[in-house]
């Protein structure tokens, strides 16, 4: 490699790569706990609404919320994934391959977080909160 | 592809293997069979034990099945029965799957990663220590009459104090609770073996798909197996202290223990499947003559499934009636998961179709694997819809289904795995004749026992009877399942004299029998007490298809990949493998063996309540503890403490 | 080199910025703690769980049965005493990274000091409210008791830990080049001081929102 970077910008690089990577299944995550532990715990004990803020409002910013994390994912991990696909000789720097393959898996775990999250969402819309 | 293995073996002179030889070796007397720490001698002995266990627990099969073969039949008595299907079910997930393959594991990651040892190698036999002594502690109790009778997920208030006294819960907590120490020492070590110890030039892209998938494993061990050690400690708790977690009289809620219970329960299910998977993918490409097709792609389905397989725990739980929108959440998850394992299916296919097939007694068993594990993935698909699910919920129909996934996907790989590693574990080649035998008497009584068990399970029959009236027309059914279980049992036994004939009579094994892709298969078999005269450098996916890396560990090998002072291997990065430094492994030792007598002498005290045994076993342990991590002393020189 | 501000976004998102290697470096060791604090992590993480499920299947009141809420004052000074105890590791750490063995050994003897002072004050809680309720009594009791009777032990075993520290230092074994073990102790208590923040929120703190 010849361009050299200043250690703030690499380690920026490196940690924004694992946001590729992780990025989506976190935010699936935090929306699978968010938004059961919420209907669950809100509908077993009865209410509609969770301090004063209605139910079906409260699910609906557990599902948008960890969606925009997911796609926020998703871009850059397309973005990487595209900048890393630079063909090195073979038997060269072993780094950008490696970086190439960990943005592959992020760009697929992302669609597949989003996906599960787009789908709580559709239930969401479908079943009234606490229906049995 | 397989070539130019020619040159390997013109490795470093005499001299450094006799360097490397005093070193490494340890000594052939009793204390050296006691204190070893290596993790080829240990991962055999998870292997043998394991396989053991797995004959105790196809033992309690056998004597169901042979009580179930008729109507009203009088072998077993309810109290018996339940304790056979108990602790055959709990014996083969956890006293069998996982340590098989974590003894699979143990010899073979530091093999395939190119490294001397494991990065904790006294851990490791402390691992398999504990391994053996929970396993003992939980068979011992069948003899006494006091084995685990709840089932395998033992659900409260089933099996609180009230409904089941006496000390066969207790039993099953603590054994589990004990065991998991190992298992999860087990997981940290391959972890940091496989992020620290690779050989240089292993970047992420170039690790075998086995050593991703022992890893991903790992990961959810770390993260499942705590939540099960606090239901089993709760429970525990509630059975001998009267505390009041599950006692719905003080407030207490025995959903509590089905959530925590599968949060662990279905990853778990993958913590036994995945690393089969991983053998799979290591044993099909290498008897298909070419690399695996799409590796990129299985790697993000090793993640992938260890990843959502947390969010599939409340499908466990369909009759038990929560808002549901929540299981909505979840479903979402149940769904997506199937595309992941699919996606292997069709990398394994395609391999199979761009390759030329080679038919050996390893791919026998493979294909065995893929076509019972997708019959059981298709039943699977059955119970997403719930009505079916409610229908046949514990119902025969279920029993079927978990055999063909669990007897499919773990039990098929592990054979494959068997026969195809046994060259290198043994340096003997086993029988080939003897081997086809084994698979078609096992394939065909694997499917004679459990596929009769969907037909009597949709008419009715529900599982976890000792026994049943006859004219229900299940009669047949559970016949020929009972005739399956002996053909099943023949077969099983035909592996074990294969691998015995091998061990006595096989022909010598050469280094490299299969033309395989991945490091285990640059070293001698069985391999040298350091594993590698010289730590290979690692330039593609297939190093031992690469004349690069034999010529790495040629004659021009550079002192800094030999290191003959000591024992000693080497550090690389975590994600690229560049090379950081030597670093010394440890000497052979009692104290792992110590330390796990400790805490066998804890768990004995606390089952039968004699809490200064327990005190004093804490205090053996912790005291072995202390002198195992004593560090060195040293001069203020040697320290580097300024004058 | 010379990209700043704005900037960092684009260098860091070039092929080499993205293929920086992070982490790395560490040792087996820095690995192996952190891997069991995960485990660790993910076992009282499961408990809070258990904890607050419990506590909404029941419904109000809550703490059940009369049970009082719990008292603020005793808890809030033993987190004045636990979680500061973390500083004292660090010094000593920061001293044995200079050579200076000294420091060590006395900022070892000031965590011992403050972590068993936080294990008293837990018995003068307990003695108090043993009167009251047990772990037998209720799921509350049993869930008071659990939570912190756990953290306590793994309070006395850092502890136990600090001490055999102690013991080696004064043997003379750590320096500059040798001291990956107090390392190791060291992000130990630090877990055991977060996690006491985090039961204190639960358990003393959270009955009353
Ligand atoms: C060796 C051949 C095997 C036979 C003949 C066999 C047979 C049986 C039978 C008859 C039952 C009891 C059904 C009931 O009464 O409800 C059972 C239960 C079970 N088996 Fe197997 N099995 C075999 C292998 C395995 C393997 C390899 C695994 C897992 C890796 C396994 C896991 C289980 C589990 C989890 C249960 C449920 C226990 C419970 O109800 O709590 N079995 N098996």
């Amino acid at each position: 490699m010849t361009e050299r970077l200043s250690p703030r910008a690499a380690t920026f690089g490196g940690l924004l790569l694992w946001f590729a990577v992780l990025g989506g299944v976190l935010s699936w995550t935090v929306h699978a706990l968010a938004a059961w532990s919420i209907d669950e715990l809100t509908c077993e004990a009865g209410h509609d609404e969770l301090a004063g803020f209605p139910l079906t409002g409260a699910i609906a910013l557990a599902v948008l919320l960890p969606a925009a994390g997911a796609v926020a994912a998703l871009g850059v991990s397309v973005l990487a994934w595209r900048r890393t696909r630079a063909d090195l000789p073979e038997g060269g720097e072993q780094s950008v391959g490696r970086a190439h393959l960990l943005a592959f898996v992020g760009l697929w775990l992302n669609t597949l977080a989003l996906a599960m999250i787009v789908l709580g969402g559709v239930a969401a819309l479908v079943l009234s909160p606490c229906q049995r | 592809m397989p070539s130019s293995t020619t040159e390997r073996g013109a490795g470093p002179g005499t001299e450094v293997v006799e360097r490397l030889t005093a070193e490494w070796a340890e000594p052939p007397t009793l204390r050296g069979w006691f204190s070893t720490v290596d993790h080829k001698r240990i991962g055999r002995r998870y292997l043998v034990t394991a396989a053991v266990f797995f004959g105790f627990a196809g033992f309690s099969a056998l004597a169901m099945r042979t009580q179930l073969a008729g109507p009203e039949a009088e072998i077993l008595s309810p109290g018996e029965y339940n304790q056979l299907f108990s602790m055959h079910g709990t014996a083969m997930i956890f006293l069998f799957s996982t340590p098989m393959l974590f003894g699979f594991g143990n010899f073979l990651v530091p093999l395939m990663v190119g490294a001397r040892d494991m990065a904790f190698p006294r851990l490791n036999a402390f691992g398999y220590w504990v391994f053996l002594f929970a396993g003992l502690f939980m068979w011992a109790s069948v003899p006494a009459g006091a084995a685990p009778n709840g089932g395998w997920f033992a659900y409260v208030p089933l099996t609180d104090e009230r409904h089941t006294p006496g000390l066969h819960l207790d039993v099953y907590t603590l054994g589990l609770l004990f065991l998991g120490i190992s298992t999860s020492a087990g997981a940290i070590n391959f972890i940091v073996t496989s992020l620290k110890l690779r050989a240089p030039g292993m970047s992420l892209n170039r690790v075998p798909v086995f050593v991703w998938a022992i890893v991903a494993t790992s990961f959810m061990v770390i993260f499942a197996l705590p939540v099960l050690n606090l239901d089993n400690a709760l429970l525990f708790l509630d059975r001998r202290f009267d505390t009041r977690f599950f006692d719905t009289d003080r407030g207490g809620n025995v959903l509590l223990w089905q959530h925590l219970f599968w949060i662990f329960g279905h990853p778990d299910v993958y913590i036994i499947v995945m690393p089969a998977l991983g053998i799979v993918s290591a044993v099909l490409p290498v008897f298909c003559r070419r690399g695996i097709v799409a590796y990129p792609l299985i790697v993000l389905s090793v993640v992938a499934i260890a990843i959502i397989s947390f969010g599939v725990w409340v499908h466990h739980m369909f009759a038990t009636g929560l808002p549901q929108l929540s299981y909505g959440f979840f479903s979402a998850a149940s769904t997506i998961i199937t595309i992941p394992s699919g996606l292997q299916i069709f990398a394994w296919l395609a391999t199979m179709l761009l390759g030329r097939i080679v038919v050996r007694v390893p791919f026998l068993f493979v294909v065995g694997f893929i076509v019972t594990f997708v019959i059981g993935g298709f039943t699977g698909v059955m119970f997403a819809l719930t009505a079916f699910d409610q229908q046949t919920t514990d119902s025969y129909f279920v029993v079927a289904h978990f055999h063909y996934v669990l007897f499919g996907g773990a039990v098929f790989p592990i054979l494959a795995a068997i026969y195809y590693w046994l060259p290198k574990i043994s340096g003997r080649m086993y029988s080939e004749r003897l081997g086809r035998y084994a698979f078609w008497l096992i394939f065909v009584g694997m499917n004679l026992t459990f596929f009769p068990m969907h037909v009597s399970g949709l008419l009715g029959m529900p599982r976890r009877v000792y026994t049943y009236p006859g004219g229900l027309g299940w009669d047949p059914w559970n016949l020929l399942a009972t005739v399956g279980a002996y053909v099943l049992g023949l077969g099983l036994l035909l592996v074990a004299v294969g691998v015995v004939h091998a061990l006595r009579r096989g022909a010598p094994a050469p280094d490299d029998p299969w033309g395989g892709d991945s490091l285990e298969w640059a070293t001698s078999s069985p391999p040298k007490p350091y594993n590698f005269p010289v730590l290979p450098r690692v330039h593609s996916l297939h190093p031992v298809w690469d004349p690069r890396t034999a010529e790495s560990t040629g004659p021009g090998a550079t002192e800094d990949r030999i290191l003959t002072d000591g024992r000693q291997t080497l550090f690389t990065s975590e994600l690229d493998g560049r090379y950081e430094r030597a670093v010394r492994m440890p000497e052979e030792t009692l104290k792992p063996l110590v330390a796990a007598i400790g805490l066998l002498t804890v768990f004995v005290g606390l089952l039968f309540a004699w809490y200064w045994v327990a005190a004093a076993g804490g205090a053996l342990f912790a005291g072995t503890l202390a002198g195992w991590l004593w560090p060195a002393h040293r001069t203020p020189e040697e320290a580097g403490v300024p004058a | 080199m010379t990209e700043r501000g704005e900037g960092i976004l684009t260098a860091a998102t070039r092929p080499t910025g993205l293929a920086t290697e992070e982490p790395v470096g560490r040792s087996t060791g820095w690995w192996g703690v952190m891997l069991f604090l995960t485990t660790e992590g993910t076992l009282f993480a499961a408990l809070f769980g258990s904890y607050f499920y419990l506590r909404f299947q029941h419904g109000a009141p809550w703490p059940p049965d009369g049970i009082r809420q719990p008292e603020l004052l005793l808890p809030l000074i033993m987190t004045a005493v636990l979680v500061p105890s973390s500083l004292p590791v660090l010094w000593a750490e920061a001293g044995i990274r200079q050579g200076r063995r000294w420091q060590l050994r006395a900022g070892l003897f000031g965590t011992l000091v403050m972590g068993g002072t936080f294990l008293g004050l837990q018995g003068v809680e307990y003695s108090g409210i043993l009167r009251e309720y047990t772990f037998t009594t209720n799921v509350y009791g049993s869930l008071f008791y659990a939570i912190t009777t756990f953290h306590g032990s793994h309070v006395a075993v850092g502890l136990l830990m600090v001490c055999w520290l102690l013991v080696a230092s004064l043997h003379g074994s750590f320096g500059p080049h040798r001291y990956e073990r107090v390392r190791i102790v060291a992000y130990y208590w630090h877990f055991v001081d977060a996690v006491w923040v985090a039961i204190l929120f639960t358990v003393y703190l959270s009955p009353r929102l």
